[in-house]
Formats: structure tokens, sequence, C-alpha cells
């Protein structure tokens, strides 16, 4: 599916707040059978990164920046009737932010990954307080818990979410990742055991979803 | 300061800026405006009075009157041009019984409003996630009901047979040795038996149609013809309720492409309700007619008519109105859905019209061609 110029077609509306726009692109593209993965990192992900740095280069405004994760979580709605058809495993994943971390829609990629391998896949979004976290984790029994940070000021928080889930469920495993790792981190999670720092969709697909029986 | 600088300053304050600077006199008439100020309402505001833009003045109202300024922040809501309401805040400055007000939006509450607006965004697409998942769970459980449905009705049907069987031969056999109340009761066990099998005929439609199994035999075929079979079948049962039914078929219609079978079970269905739901000496009319593209067929009835408010529900499985049947005939309550999804499924269109007291009118109408694949 991707070519530069979809893409760059995409990247414009996106700029441009035209949610219409984007969202008559994203239609094509499901209707032309384009695969999760293609719409997810080649489209979403790559022009959600491009946005982060033309952010950081103060080339456009928090506001735009806003506005195109805005869009972007609704055009991730769209692909919602192809996530959410796969037969279920009966395995369960809880997705969250950690306390403070307000960019939550990676994390939603990863719920609905997991959702697409036909896990159970529990989404509680950003902002998540370590209690509500660790109720949900008893109620719901997972087989993962995966933590996203954006920010790399998160750091210490999602170790000591680590540190806190470990501390009454030792056997759980932990995921970790998102884009407050692309400076490092991993090591934040030494002697805590069973936690994994994944760096792409794709890694978590390899690790943990397409051979889960085999990984857990 | 530097006097260079300050005239400097004056003009990209009056020029650039995009703070609101104003100057007015005691009696509130503006003296001077910047261009951001203008361009925010639409229009040069020197020489109008404030209280045309300024909505509220809040403490500065007593600045006003007593000329008590300080370049203190205060808050003032106005009226901009776009008709929305919004808070600023000045600061004022008394030259020479001019006051000077500047006052810049405020970001902190627009901030604010900003990330709320953010949080519901989020809770609404986390929230859409979630009916998502939710309507994916409830189609699977759809499917699951269905899948056990058909099993269970398909599994129901040998034995129904076999006591409808058995009663007819019991009946056959030994009515002559058996008591009046005897035969009563093999007859209820054979009619009871007649209705299972009837209801589980449907609920195996029903399944069937769900699971997106309405396999249509297409082939064209001659609709006046099979109107008037069905319609001389189910002569033989309205004649019993001293019902009659005619057939008004004048325009050439032609072989339309359908599954007969199925269009069959649409007309008995049509039929048969119209003679359940009628009064004896009444009549039942069943007529075909072309509009463009499309044959449709009429079933007219003399009959109780259906409350409006009931029309709806009509075509839903085992949704029942307040009408009864005029001899106590029984219902599946599926009927009717089954009939509206075999004419769905032929691309045509299915409606009812009735009028309480004066009777009831179901339509339907096919297209002439057949249903176009997708």
């Amino acid at each position: 599916m991707k070519t530069d110029e979809i893409y760059n077609a995409y990247l414009a509306s996106l700029l441009a707040g035209n949610r219409s726009g984007c969202a008559k692109m994203i239609n094509d593209l499901i209707r032309e059978k384009t695969s999760i993965k293609e719409l997810y990192v080649n489209l979403f992900q790559s022009s959600l990164y491009e946005v982060g740095r033309l952010w950081e280069q103060n080339k456009i405004s928090v506001a735009t920046e806003h506005l195109c994760t805005s869009i972007t979580e609704s055009m991730i709605s769209l692909c919602y009737p192809m996530i959410f058809a796969a037969e279920h495993t009966g395995k369960k994943a809880v997705i969250t932010c950690t306390p403070g971390e307000y960019h939550q829609i990676g994390a939603r990629m990863v719920a609905d990954y997991f959702e697409l391998y036909g896990w159970d896949g529990y989404f509680l979004g950003a902002d998540t307080p370590a209690d509500e976290l660790m109720q949900y984790i008893r109620e719901k029994k997972p087989d993962i818990v995966a933590l996203s940070i954006s920010v790399s000021f998160n750091l210490a928080k999602i170790r000591g979410l680590a540190l806190k889930i470990r501390e009454e469920f030792p056997d759980l495993t932990i995921i970790t990742g998102g884009q407050g790792f692309r400076w490092g981190g991993e090591k934040a999670f030494e002697n805590i055991g069973n936690v994994t720092v994944i760096q792409s969709l794709d890694e978590l697909v390899e690790k943990f979803l397409v051979t889960s029986n085999k990984a857990l | 300061m530097n006097p260079a600088f300050m005239s400097e300053l004056a003009v990209y304050m009056m020029e650039e800026s995009s703070i609101i600077c104003l100057t007015y006199n005691n009696d509130g008439i503006i003296i001077e405006s910047n261009k951001f100020a203008d361009a925010l309402f639409g229009q040069t505001l020197k020489g109008l009075p404030l209280h045309e833009f300024f909505i509220d003045f809040g403490k500065s109202a007593t600045v006003l009157l007593t000329g008590n300024i300080s370049p203190e922040k205060r808050l003032i809501n106005i009226n901009t041009h776009s008709g929305l309401p919004e808070t600023y805040y000045f600061r004022f400055f008394n030259h020479d019984n001019v006051i000077m007000a500047v006052g810049e939006l405020n970001n902190k509450e627009v901030e604010v409003l900003r990330k709320s607006l953010l949080d519901v965004n989020r809770e609404l697409n986390n929230l859409t996630r979630e009916l998502h998942k939710k309507n994916a769970e409830l189609v699977k459980l759809n499917d699951l009901k269905n899948e056990f449905l058909g099993i269970a009705a398909h599994d129901l049907r040998n034995p129904i047979g076999i006591i409808m069987g058995y009663s007819s031969f019991l009946m056959e056999e030994l009515e002559t040795d058996l008591s009046s109340e005897q035969v009563e009761m093999l007859k209820t066990i054979q009619g009871t038996s007649e209705f299972m099998l009837h209801l589980l005929n449907q609920l195996l439609d029903i399944s069937a149609i769900e699971s997106g199994k309405l396999n249509l035999d297409l082939q064209f075929t001659d609709l006046v013809e099979l109107v008037h079979r069905n319609a001389n079948l189910n002569a033989v049962i309205a004649a019993r309720k001293q019902i009659q039914i005619c057939v008004e078929c004048y325009e050439y219609i032609p072989e339309i492409k359908m599954d007969v079978i199925k269009i069959e079970q649409v007309l008995n269905n049509l039929i048969s309700n119209a003679i359940k739901f009628s009064l004896p000496g009444t009549t039942i009319k069943v007529s075909t007619f072309l509009g463009g593209d499309y044959v449709t067929v009429a079933v007219i009835d003399q009959g109780q008519g259906i409350p409006s408010v009931e029309t709806d529900k009509l075509f839903k499985p085992f949704q029942r109105t307040s009408v009864k049947s005029t001899s106590g005939e029984k219902s599946t309550g599926l009927g009717l859905s089954i009939v509206r999804n075999i004419i769905l499924g032929h691309q045509g269109r299915i409606w009812v019209e009735s009028s309480v007291g004066v009777g009831t009118t179901f339509y339907f109408s096919l297209p002439i061609k057949g249903p176009v694949k997708p």
C-alpha cells in the first residue's frame, strides 16, 4: 500500500487538521484490503513520529501536535472492524500508560495488536493511577501487563510501577515500551525479573503474539 | 528608557503585537485602538463606546469611576465579533485623564480548555474502542446462538416427526376402537406436533439467515403463475373460514429472476397471515403490478388492521402485535422476519399499510432482473 505519494498526502492532511480528508484516505486503503500493520506502522506511526520531529524543531505548535494525535486516534477507530474480528485465543493482556503519561496512542496501538492476534487487549488509557491498575490486574488476571511511556521523564514512574506489580504478582510477565525508551532506559528493570522492553510492534508480534504459548 | 526604543515599542504595540491595546477617556469612549484589537472585533474601534464590546468590567468599573488606576491585572469579559464571550486580563494606566488598557489572551485558561478538550477526545476514543470490542463480542455470541439454534432445531425435528407419524398411525388404525375423548387427545398431539415442526423449521430458517446462509437459487420464473398457485392452495383453508381469495393480475409481468421456493414461502406466509387475522365473510385480494424496474405484489385483507404504533415491530423476530387471530390459530412470531430477509436477499423491499377496522396490505417488490451481485 504505502507509497510516498499516499504517505505525503496523508501527512499533509494530518498537519492541516483535515480530519475528513484523512478519513477518506484511510477508508480507501481499508477497502483496498491494506493490512493493519501497514496502516499502523507505515502510516499512523510514521506520520506521528514526523509530527513529533516537527514539534521538536519548533516547526509546528503543541496545538497542531495535539490535533494530529486526535485525528490519528479517530483514524485508528476506522480500523476496528478489522481488528476485533480475530478468533480469540483466551489470553488476556492489560495495557496502560503510567501515571503522568498523557500520550496514549502508542499504548492503544499495542492493545489493538493484542486484539488482532486473538488476545483480549484491555486498554486503560492515559495517566492511569497505580492503584486502579493493580485493581484491574486482580480482576482480569491477565497473562501480560504492558506499560507505556512516551516521554523519558516518566522512566522512574514506569520502574516504580513495575516494582509494585512484581511485589504482588511475582510471576506476571511485564512488557514495557514506547518513545520514552528512545534514548535507552532498559537497565531500569534490572533485578525486577521477567520485564521485557519492546522496541517495536514487530518485536511485540515476534516475541509475544505469534509464539505466545512458547513465550509465556 | 531610550526614547527611540520607546517610540519603536509604541509602533510595535499598535501595529504588530498580538495584544489588545486601547486608550479611552473617562466617558468610556475609545480614543485609539491597535490593529490587533480592531481585527479581533472586526471593525475600527476608534470613537466607539467601550460598553459595546466589554460586557462586564468587574473591578475595573470602580477603576474607571474613581480614576484610581494601578497596573494590577484585571479581568474583563468581552463579546468578540465571533459572538463567543471571551475573558481577557488587562492592565490600566492613567495618563492625563486618558486611560490606556493593555490586555492579552489568557493563555493559561486556553491551555486548561485545550487540555480538557483533549481529555474528552481521548475518553471518547477509548469508549469508541470499547464499543467496537463489545460489538465484536456480541456478533460472536450471536453466531454461537445461531449455531446452537440450528443444531437444536435440526436434532429436534426427527423426534417430532416420529410423534407425528405414530399419532397419525393411531388415528387411522384405531379410530373405531377409541373413545371420542381419546380421538381428541390424539388430534391435540398431532396439531401440537405440527406446530412444533413448523416452529422448528422457522427457527432453522432464522438461524440460517442470520448466519448469512441465505443461499438463493435464482431462476427466471412466472410470478403471476406462482401467485395463482399459492392463492389456490390457500383458498381451501380460507374457505373453512368463509373467506374468499381473489387474484387480480391484469398487467403483463415478465419473468423475474428469483428463488421460486423462497418467494413461494413469502407468498404463503403473507396469504396465510391474512386468512389468520381476517373475519368470516371477508375477501383477500392478491394483486401484481409493474413499476419501473420492479414488480410489486400486494396482499390486501379486510381484517382487523394493525395499530400504527405496532407496525414497526412486525418484521422483527419473536415480536407480536396486539391483534389476535380470528379462529385461535397459533403463530411463531418468526414468519414475517423470515419473509423480510428473503425479500432483502433478493434486493427487494417489503412494507405494510394498515388501518384499524379497515384492513391491512402487505407489499413486496422485486427487481425484475433479479438481485445484482455486490
